[in-house]
């Protein structure tokens, strides 16, 4: 299994290597508080799942998901909410400390929450067809990523991706600067592409950002 | 005897419901409503598994109106899981499911969780619940309450 480090919001910003590992000591977990707004919820009282159906609006500090249905689920152990499944047009919209903006579309979306050796693990893994899509924005900087599947684990904003890896980077222009809009469409956003990237290739026939170091994608 | 109306189906033999009321201000309609289950298995069956109660009860037909309804859910250490309440719901007695049209407000024992919407079901036996319309929740990753409030 292929797997690489595409994106690391953090690591991006300052030049440094992206963090593989999962977890992190330093930053709390950033799902603490769920709104959830949606046509049809269902559950069993006192038990351990409870699923939203129609029109999912999920909202927290920095975060917003949209999407068909959405299941919670905690352990039979214990109380603690720890695995979110969110299916059929998800579309996240992430923003972190430092306005670093995340536009995600996937078919689903898994949460995991959990605590290893002290270390909080936040994993967010997107997967589906069509084929998830990433879209970061730093200032004046903007990365549109495909891949088969995503693990973004919030904990330390490492993105991973594998199987049909794509990526385009390019400054931000006027246009990528608007808003990103909640659709699942695979087209990309008109973007300012590095001299040397070839925009001939049609989309989803190859990457258009050469690889560096066999690790794919910009940045490394 | 309206009272014999509204205990009907609920005191079987073998079933661990028990109705209680108060007095009635006229036939078919009484206030302080009601019913609680209890767990069967031992040792807990002096515990609550649920309780349902409102400010006031009507039959109508085979159905109990109950306004001002509250609907409890017991751990059988005795602590409350959760509980709903409603402005008006109906009563199926003979198969134990309560259903409006209306408002329900659901809020976890400990009050972590809450969830609300309009137009609802919950069914008594296996503590099913359906919220069918604008539905809201509010829960929190990392606490201890269930997410099934």
């Amino acid at each position: 299994m292929k797997m690489l480090c595409l994106i690391a919001l953090t690591a991006f910003a300052t030049g440094t290597t992206a963090r593989a590992q999962m977890g992190t000591n330093t930053a709390p977990h950033f799902l603490r508080l769920l709104d959830i707004h949606a046509d049809i919820a269902e559950g069993i009282l006192g038990g351990h799942t409870f699923t939203n159906r129609g029109h999912v609006h999920v909202s927290s500090p920095g975060f917003d998901m949209t999407c068909e249905q959405l299941v919670a689920s905690s352990p039979q152990s214990g109380g603690r909410v720890n695995h979110i499944v969110a299916e059929t047009n998800v579309v996240i919209d992430a923003t972190d400390a430092k306005g670093q903006t995340v536009h995600a579309t996937s078919d689903k979306a898994v949460y995991d929450y959990s605590v290893e050796n002290g270390v909080t693990n936040e994993p967010i893994t997107l997967t589906g067809n069509p084929q998830p899509q990433v879209i970061i924005h730093q200032v004046g900087f903007v990365s549109t990523n495909w891949a088969d599947v995503f693990i973004w684990n919030r904990a330390n904003n490492v993105f991973r991706s594998m199987g049909n890896e794509r990526s385009l980077t390019g400054p931000t222009s006027a246009e990528t600067n608007a808003p990103p809009t909640a659709t699942n469409e695979l087209a990309a956003p008109k973007m300012s592409l590095p001299p040397g990237a070839d925009t001939n290739f049609p989309p989803g026939s190859l990457d258009l950002v050469r690889p560096r170091g066999g690790r794919g994608g910009p940045g490394f | 005897m309206a009272g014999a109306v509204l205990l009907a189906g609920c005191n079987k033999s073998g079933d661990n419901v028990v109705e209680t009321r108060a007095p009635q201000d006229a036939p078919g309609h009484t206030r302080d409503f009601t019913s609680v289950k209890y767990f069967d298995a031992a040792p807990f069956q002096q515990q609550m598994k649920w309780r349902l109660s409102g400010a006031d009860a009507q039959p109508l037909g085979e159905l109990l109106v109950i306004k001002q309804a509250k609907m409890e859910t017991f751990n059988t250490n005795g602590s409350r899981q959760a509980i709903g309440e409603a402005p008006e719901c109906v009563y199926d007695i003979k198969n134990g499911v309560a259903s409006s049209a209306g408002h329900l407000r659901l809020q976890s024992g400990d009050g972590k969780a809450r969830a609300e919407g309009d137009g609802f079901l919950w069914r008594q036996d296996d503590s099913f619940f359906i919220i069918s319309n604008h539905t809201h929740e509010v829960f929190e990753i990392g606490s201890e309450t269930n997410i099934g409030l």
